[in-house]
């Protein structure tokens, strides 16, 4: 028993300000933003008890979004599981900015993190967005290097394509009020999540 | 010759690194939209009773 550890007042710190990661890593895995909270808080308590297998020096938020990540998965019946996108939160991402098409294309890349696979969603939020490198994301999601690389790549692609699409419907002379484009986004958003064949009968 | 060629590819690609900056910085505001929330109460009440309750031990 050589390892360094923190004593339990200096981890407890420590955690404590990691609650914001905690909840935006957990939001980024649910969606709903009360399931993610739920999620955050079972992973904060299971961090907290787990603190003695905590080597000091090391990555705390990496080590916690392990703690995080697994619970997600290890627990698929829960209510954790991320649902469509969520009316609630489309709305108040229109509502909360004063520029609508910064506001449209935020709505359309929540859209389009809604339809990655889960795999290439984690990966990019957590290097995209958690200012994790790859070889933490790598260790956070329990594979290689190059496969959180590639999955990084596949989604930012993917999300691309995304952003783009959007920007040739909703720009131009003719911009279509938020509220049209809002509609418009939630109908793709059932549309895909609903896994639909085609549109075959057009 | 080789840089009028290379140009086309020169301009998709500067345009390519704007749009992949543009998606990080809007990946980050959806994550720090979150951050920046304060954390509701519950949370730091949950880890003061776990300390707590440790400590009787």
């Amino acid at each position: 028993m050589t390892k360094p550890t923190l004593d339990d007042q200096a981890f407890k710190a420590e955690l404590a300000d990691l609650i914001p990661h905690l909840r935006a890593f957990a939001r980024s895995l649910c969606g709903n933003a009360t399931a993610a909270d739920d999620l955050a808080q079972e992973a904060m308590l299971k961090a907290w008890k787990a603190r003695e297998s905590y080597q000091a020096g090391t990555n705390l938020k990496a080590w916690a979004f392990t703690i995080l990540r697994n619970l997600f998965y290890s627990e698929k019946r829960r209510s954790w599981r991320r649902q469509q996108l969520d009316p609630e939160v489309a709305e108040a991402t229109l509502v909360a900015s004063d520029n609508t098409s910064s506001a449209i294309d935020l709505l359309a890349l929540r859209n389009g993190l809604t339809v990655l696979p889960e795999d290439q969603r984690e990966a990019l939020v957590l290097v995209g967005a958690g200012g994790l490198s790859y070889e933490e994301a790598a260790e956070i999601c329990d594979c290689a290097v190059g496969t959180i690389k590639s999955r990084v790549s596949r989604a930012r692609k993917a999300l691309m394509e995304i952003l783009e699409n959007n920007e040739a419907r909703y720009s131009g002379d003719k911009a279509i009020s938020a509220s049209e484009a809002f509609d418009d986004i939630m109908r793709q958003a059932d549309e895909l999540s609903r896994d639909t064949p085609e549109h075959a009968r057009n | 010759m080789m840089s009028d060629e290379a140009k086309p590819d020169v301009e998709t690609e500067r345009s390519r690194k704007v749009r992949q900056r543009r998606l990080g910085d809007q990946l980050r505001r959806i994550y720090e939209d979150v951050t920046t929330e304060p954390v509701p109460d519950e949370f730091l009440n949950l880890l003061e009773q776990a300390d707590q309750s440790s400590n009787k031990k």
